[in-house]
């Protein structure tokens, strides 16, 4: 191993075979059970336009889980730089980052305490 | 890595009126959360209240400080708290005491003028039951909070990227605020709706700003902007264009032709408190931000934008005020009248004096405070169904006519914000708009001022309009009304308490003005 | 590869999402034309500091990016409210204030 770089191209090839292998793993020994709703184009869990305009229900829950994923997700840009700056940063560092984080619980407690993660 | 991290000296001392607002929004949500529905809404008018009033104390303790060093860079220079910023947090403060009187206020009927479950469809059978069980929106005052905090770190940026967020932290709460009203709920929520993409779109122009301004001077702290003015050479055009397109976020936000069209819709809209308090308080914080932009960056090259500025603020004056005379709907009127006085506090701005600088902060003070005053009367008059039920605001000019006759003293007290609104001696009004016109004539912008007083005199019309229609017009007999029947709603005491605090305001600024003017021009120095 | 080309790149992406704002009629699209405008600044932002060798326009980058995360949990939160009342995220037909 004197290329560096070795250990990434092994890593990748690894993660291709895993990623390729699931998908053909299952086309392959899955069951097959074709329903009207697996053939629906799927339109980020609205009804498929056609049928949505007209009436019929609005499932809101997925507006709820994806702006808790961009809140939370969004969040973690400030966790990188600081991890990798940690010794750097130090005690002022962990103090600032620690009052950022509980910022961010404040929130989040307030979506839990108002059902805000309950799916019926 | 190389270079050590130093970390920054925080003097939280300087800090205290942010931190006691936002703070108070953080607990707000805990509040939210934790604290059971029944005395939730106290809960959080309490503390908002005792917030808002410890943000104005705190400004007061800082204020003998600013005095004496002419300001302090905090947090490593990403806030200036000096006098301007001061006083613009002390006035945000102080109009954010009275606009939360108005908010919380149930009047008789016990409703707020908020929706009671935002999430809730119009008209459906869900937002029945919510009114029904007497729910109440009570995130509007951590939103109020957060937003007021916003307001106060704007005027104190040291840098545009604090500067930017702080854009962001005030405006994310207004948008979703003016999408509340308990009434008319479509109107509110297409306000919100404009008020959100046409705000969004603004402040990328803003932001695109902040990175040619960036790529210009290789730093986002005014003061090194400031400085590369003068000696970076050959990149002329990404300044200017930097410079135009923070502007026009900043006109944006105070509402400057031809960035204003978002002003009347979100006015009428949203719910007429939240008015009042966007009216004031979003006024005075933006004043303050572009305050700091304009005498700390542009000052070196005022000449290249001193045309496209003067052109802003004579059409701002010309628009609002010709709109308003052909307007029917008294919160829109309102609202052209707060695009005219937009114009009037600009001529202050360029006159880049420091009298300059004394002026737009007493302006904002005084039309602040009317502005609170003048909503908080209009969430007052309501409409009545045919049943006896009071239902939403009367907005409409004719149905104001002849209030003045069945209650004289909401009626005078109107009055006395309209005039003020048109500048008669011995109001608020008066003084604030003798001040920004002689500091124009000072800079250098007499052409201004006297556009500036002949706009003021246009205005006066329209204003005594609405006075003339109260005192002087019979009110229509009961089967000739195309409208609902009109009443005036008692409050619950905490609007009357806000409308006589702001007319009190109105009248002592108008009739001694020094001692707060001297304040003000003591404040009256940015340091870079 | 002149760093130029990314000014140029960016202000592209910038003038495509302004114009998107001004021209589209679906709201989710013209917010879709806002977030263009942000990220065509973040490139600015990113390219200039390599320019000037100074890393803040990078960190200003990353606020960015937040601050535009919070815009789209509002602006969403604003559309779908407005969608579920009319079945309809067209922005011509809120006119309901036009006067």
């Amino acid at each position: 191993m004197t290329n560096p770089y070795v250990p990434i191209l092994v890593m990748m090839g690894v993660a291709g075979v895993m990623a390729l292998g699931g998908v053909a793993a299952s086309a392959i020994i899955g069951p097959k059970r074709y329903n009207r709703a697996k053939l629906e184009a799927y339109e980020c869990g609205i009804q498929p336009t056609p049928h949505a305009v007209g009436g019929g229900r609005f499932p809101i829950k997925y507006y709820l889980v994806a702006m808790t994923f961009i809140i939370f997700d969004i969040e973690v840009v400030f966790l990188y730089p600081w991890a990798v700056n940690f010794t750097e940063l130090a005690m002022f560092g962990l103090v600032a980052m620690m009052g950022f984080l509980f910022l961010i619980t404040v929130p989040f407690v307030y979506e839990w305490r108002r059902g805000g993660f309950e799916w019926e | 890595m190389t270079g050590g991290f130093t970390a920054p000296q925080i003097d939280w001392a300087q800090l205290a009126p942010i931190i006691i607002v936002l703070g108070a929004g953080v607990v707000g949500v805990l509040v939210e959360a934790f604290v059971p529905r029944g005395v939730r809404r106290n809960v959080q008018l309490a503390l908002t209240l005792l917030a808002s009033a410890g943000a104005l104390i705190a400004v007061a303790a800082l204020w003998s400080g600013v005095r004496e060093t002419g300001g302090t860079s905090v947090v490593g220079g990403s806030i200036l708290l000096d006098g301007p910023a001061l006083v613009i947090q002390g006035v945000v403060a102080a109009l954010t005491l009275i606009a939360l009187l108005v908010v919380a206020d149930r009047t008789e009927t016990g409703e707020s003028a908020f929706a009671p479950a935002a999430a809730a469809v119009p008209g459906s059978d869900y937002e029945q039951l919510a009114r029904r069980a007497g729910l109440e929106q009570t995130e509007v005052f951590p939103l109020i909070m957060f937003a007021a905090g916003g307001m106060m770190i704007f005027p104190a940026a040291g840098d545009l990227l604090t500067m930017f967020v702080a854009l962001e932290v005030l405006s994310l709460p207004l948008y979703l605020l003016s999408g509340l009203a308990r009434r008319r709920r479509l109107l509110s929520q297409e306000a919100a709706m404009k008020y959100f993409l046409l705000g969004a779109f603004a402040s990328a122009f803003f932001l695109f700003g902040v990175g040619l301004l960036y790529g210009f001077a290789g730093s986002v702290r005014l003061d090194a902007i400031a400085e590369a003015t003068t000696t970076v050479v050959g990149l002329d055009p990404l300044m200017l264009a930097g410079v135009a397109m923070l502007l026009v976020g900043l006109l944006f936000k105070i509402g400057a032709v031809p960035f204003h069209s978002w002003t009347p819709d979100v006015y009428q809209g949203a719910p007429t408190p939240i008015t009042g308090f966007m009216a004031a308080c979003t006024k005075a914080a933006a004043f303050g931000a572009l305050l700091r932009v304009v005498y700390v960056v542009v000052p070196s090259i005022v000449w290249d934008l001193r045309p496209a500025l003067w052109a802003v603020v004579i059409l701002t004056m010309a628009v609002g005020t010709l709109v308003a005379l052909v307007q029917t709907d008294v919160k829109r009127i309102l609202a052209y009248s707060a695009i005219a006085h937009t114009g009037f506090i600009l001529t202050g701005v360029v006159a880049l004096t420091s009298s300059g600088i004394t002026s737009v902060l007493f302006y904002v003070l005084a039309y602040g405070a009317a502005s609170i005053g003048i909503f908080a009367i209009v969430t007052l008059v309501r409409e009545v169904g045919p049943d006896g039920v009071v239902l939403g605001e009367a907005t409409h000019l004719s149905q104001w006519t002849g209030l003045g006759r069945s209650n004289p003293w909401l009626a005078v007290t109107f009055s006395l914000f309209l005039l003020s609104f048109a500048g008669i001696p011995l109001t608020a009004g008066f003084i604030a708009k003798f001040t920004a016109f002689s500091a124009a004539v000072e800079g250098g912008a007499t052409p201004l001022a006297i556009a500036g007083a002949v706009a003021s005199a246009i205005a006066v019309f329209f204003y005594v309009r609405i006075i003339v229609l109260m005192f002087f017009t019979d009110a229509p007999r009961a089967g000739d009304r195309t409208g609902a029947e009109v009443t005036v709603v008692k409050s619950e005491g905490l609007t009357t308490v806000a409308i006589a605090l702001t007319a009190l305001l109105t009248v002592l600024l108008g009739v001694f003005p020094s001692p707060v003017l001297d304040l003000m021009a003591q404040a009256a120095k940015f340091i870079p | 590869m002149s760093l130029t080309n990314y000014l140029v790149l960016a202000s592209l992406l910038f003038a495509i999402g302004a114009s998107t704002v001004l021209l589209r009629r679906n709201a989710i699209v013209v917010f879709m034309g806002v977030e263009l405008m942000l990220n065509a600044t973040n490139l600015l932002l990113v390219t200039f500091a390599r320019m000037h060798g100074d890393l803040s326009g990078q960190v200003i980058a990353f606020f960015v990016m937040v601050v535009a995360a919070a815009e789209v949990v509002i602006g969403l939160a604003i559309i779908v409210q407005i969608f579920r009342t009319r079945r309809s995220a067209s922005v011509d037909d809120v006119n309901l204030l036009k006067s």
